[in-house]
């Protein structure tokens, strides 16, 4: 029975709870932001998260060790959500309209504090999975010594 | 073929367990891994009941399966044991779907290792046990 399974899965955790973090921190950076390359104000980023086979991630195609059961996690794709802004008015703003409305993007803070706790827990929670794993696997080493 | 003599059906016993909590690692790491993936529903492994049944059977007379379609049960002993993995019956599901209780799974884990850690340390004493009256302990 492999442990190397365990560590491969709770690394998957690790990597996409990681990559949550960061479209959180995009986010709260960007509060404010009216200009972007793609053209109108900055859009709130989620991740979003699938279930994935472990030996997927890490190219482990060689080995037929696929089993449905165990499973880890992957980020499928950075959403955006192209409704995600809200107008304020502010006519002495260069990018406002002709209303003198200006489009933010529509990012509460509250919301985005608690993702970060989330994801931090969550983070924790994968390094706790890891951390017990090895120490399963050092007890075993200790049998007949 | 389990050698009756030197590792008895405790031994036996205990590195099925063994082998299974590991697996149960597995299922649980899955489950943390996964605690926050709409839909994913939270599993967990079963071989408890299986082994206990096993353990009250002569494990010499195994029952083999005679048409690929029957089970092989418990019937057969101890080697024969199967982890079942199911879905976790509990009801408590998030608005995304997900199913994880994250801190049920930390506490599951945390038993699993310990349960762990007391059946290797079950297997050195004994292993210790044999090695005491195998060598030369001054008689």
């Amino acid at each position: 029975m492999s442990f190397l399974n365990s560590l491969k899965i709770s690394a998957s955790g690790l990597a996409s709870q990681r990559t949550r973090m960061n479209a959180i921190s995009s986010n709260l950076a960007n509060v404010n932001t009216t200009r972007t390359p793609e053209g109108g104000p900055y859009r709130r980023k989620d991740a979003v998260f699938e279930t994935t086979d472990v030996s997927e991630i890490f190219g482990d195609v060689f080995q037929d060790k696929v089993n449905k059961n165990f499973q880890g996690v992957k980020v499928s794709e950075i959403s955006e959500d192209p409704r995600a802004i809200k107008l304020e008015y502010n006519p002495t703003h260069p990018d406002a309209n002709e209303e003198g409305y200006v489009a933010l993007p529509d990012i509460n803070f509250i919301k985005e504090m608690v993702d970060l706790m989330e994801a931090k827990r969550s983070y924790q929670a994968n390094v706790t999975a890891i951390q017990t794993a090895r120490e399963m696997a050092l007890k075993a080493l200790e049998i007949g010594r | 073929m389990i050698n009756r003599t030197l590792f008895d059906n405790t031994i036996n016993a205990l590195n099925t367990s063994m082998n299974f909590r590991m697996m149960n690692q597995d299922v649980i790491a899955s489950n943390i891994a996964n605690a926050d993936t709409p839909g994913y529903k939270a599993k967990k492994l079963d071989f408890e009941t299986q082994l206990k049944v096993a353990m009250n059977v002569d494990g010499s007379h195994s029952m083999k399966a005679d048409d690929k379609r029957h089970f092989v049960t418990a019937n057969g002993g101890i080697k024969d044991v199967r982890g079942n993995v199911y879905f976790d019956p509990r009801m408590n599901i998030r608005n995304d779907l997900n199913s994880v209780d994250i801190d049920a799974e930390m506490a599951e884990q945390a038993e699993n290792e310990f349960l762990y850690n007391a059946a290797a340390q079950i297997i050195s004493k004994k292993l210790a046990l044999l090695k005491y009256a195998v060598t030369d302990s001054g008689l």
